[in-house]
């Protein structure tokens, strides 16, 4: 092997090792253990990253989480009775952070029946296995809940995709921009959903009695379900197609009268569930499962 | 893609069948797709008008021969439809008259083509040709984006696009609850539209703060 080529060969590797190390040492992992009052708030503010909230036992709130960069750092703080906790990531100095220096990732574990507040830029958020009430808030990250019991669901976004998952007894409240909404298995008292241009998909039984009510300026609502569904469907578009594949009985004294092609109305079972479908541009669409 | 892009191409569509992206609009605008339908029912009407074979001479013969063999007709009538028959005229397949309305037919179709101008709705037009020339944003609008970009800037165009997203939905509700001030469906989506602006000027108001 010639000189030259060896000195290179070093040089590659050591400049690659210091990387690394570098690259190591930016990166750091901390568990915090925050105590948390029955029936108590966590709140989690951050940019970028990810933020995972799961359901657990216990009464504390368990938060372990990832930095990249010697830029940021989280901050956490605690109300005096315990009744809210926050998580909040913080940039040091006044130096703009390029997007890999802002990523904070969470994982955080809490007792059941605390509510939960997530608000983040770009950052996805998963919430699951809990029995408090969520409210999630983010411009783009994808927005992700299941497996939520008897609680309220809120969630905002402005080109966040969400999606909503065995969710039982929820109040769920989502006002989304431009992002999709999918619904899988979601009942309860009230489920809402408003979009701009984003699409609404729903499949399962709108079951429980309550009230479902989606609509959208120029997206598309897609609801699929079972032939078990006890609903009182009516659908109606400004400019969009309306199309129905589920059985319905035409109702005795329906609220508006329907126009072949841009709304329909019926009943089918015995109607517990209100269900109202409204879209400005967007077509809608109704089939059986 | 958009409304006028669309119609510049849509003698090709109509002749060959569409892009997938010409697809893609026609599923997502009503306009265009009832434009398209109106269209496909024209060139499927104008074929009808296309001349049509006349019968073979046998069939003439075989008519001549039921109505002789039940004393319908008299032997100087039969002998007349018999010879039309023969006739080298109508032994040609096409006649002249076919050939005129069916030429007609296809010109007052190109015509059609290169002339139609739909009226779409306004508030349909205004949000497909968003993207080909954005309007531009309300003052306040555009005050809370340069509040967005200054402390983040990789949202910034998620706001932008939804800002312009509401304001059409904003606009088409309005214009429907002018059109109908009892409609109650229409002033739910007047209602959910001014929700949304709300909810974009409350995320990208803390979005903007220090």
């Amino acid at each position: 092997m010639k000189p030259y080529a060896f000195v290179a060969g070093v040089g590659v590797i050591s400049v690659l090792a210091l990387g690394t190390v570098q690259a190591v040492a930016a990166d750091t992992r901390k568990e915090l253990r925050l105590d948390i009052a029955p029936g108590g708030t966590v709140n989690v503010v951050s940019s970028s990253g990810s933020v995972t909230v799961h359901g657990g036992a216990g009464h504390q709130v368990v938060a372990i989480y990832t930095t990249h960069s010697s830029k940021v750092e989280v901050d956490q703080s605690a109300t005096p009775d315990k009744g809210r906790v926050e998580l909040r990531t913080h940039a040091l100095g006044d130096q703009p952070l390029t997007g890999d220096e802002a990523k904070v990732e969470y994982e955080i574990t809490v007792p059941a029946g605390a509510s939960v507040t997530v608000s983040t830029a770009t950052a996805p958020i998963t919430v699951e296995g809990l029995t408090g009430d969520v409210m999630l808030e983010s411009d783009k990250g994808q927005i992700v809940v299941r497996n939520v019991a008897r609680a309220h669901v809120h969630v905002r976004g402005v080109a966040a995709p969400v999606s909503l998952a065995d969710i039982v007894n929820g109040h769920v409240e989502v006002t989304s921009s431009g992002g999709a909404v999918q619904m899988v298995n979601v009942s309860g008292s009230k489920v809402s959903v408003g979009t701009a241009s984003g699409n609404i998909t729903y499949r399962g039984d709108c079951s429980g009695g309550g009230s479902y009510a989606f609509t959208t300026h120029s997206g598309a609502i897609d609801v699929t379900l079972p032939e078990t569904a006890s609903v009182d469907l009516t659908a109606r578009s400004v400019n969009g197609a309306v199309q129905n594949d589920f059985p319905l009985e035409a109702k005795a004294h329906p609220s508006f009268v329907p126009k072949s092609g841009s709304s329909f109305a019926g009943t089918s079972n015995s109607g517990l569930s209100s269900v109202e479908l409204q879209s400005f541009s967007g077509r809608i669409r109704v089939k059986k499962q | 893609m958009n409304c006028q892009q669309f119609q510049e191409v849509l003698p090709y569509t109509i002749e060959s069948g569409g892009s997938a992206e010409e697809e893609e609009h026609l599923r997502t605008c009503p306009a265009c797709a009832a434009l398209v339908e109106d269209l496909r029912y024209i060139a499927t009407q104008a074929k009808l008008l296309l001349p049509m074979h006349d019968p073979s001479p046998r069939v003439w013969t075989g008519i001549e021969q039921a109505l002789r063999h039940q004393g319908l007709t008299q032997e100087g009538r039969l002998s007349l439809m018999g010879q039309t028959a023969v006739l080298p005229a109508q032994i040609r397949s096409w006649t002249p008259v076919g050939w005129v309305m069916a030429g007609a037919a296809l010109m007052a179709f190109s015509a059609l083509l290169i002339m139609y101008r739909p009226q779409l709705p306004q508030a349909s037009s205004s949000a497909q040709n968003m993207s080909a020339q954005p309007a531009p944003l309300p003052a306040d609008d555009q005050q809370l984006l340069r509040g967005v970009s200054q402390r983040a800037p990789d949202v910034s165009g998620a706001y932008e696009d939804s800002l312009r997203e509401v304001n059409v939905y904003i606009n088409d509700a309005e214009q429907a609850v002018a059109k109908d001030p009892q409609d109650a469906a229409a002033r739910e989506q007047l209602l959910e539209a001014y929700q949304q602006k709300e909810m974009l000027y409350q995320m990208a108001t803390a979005r903007s703060l220090p």
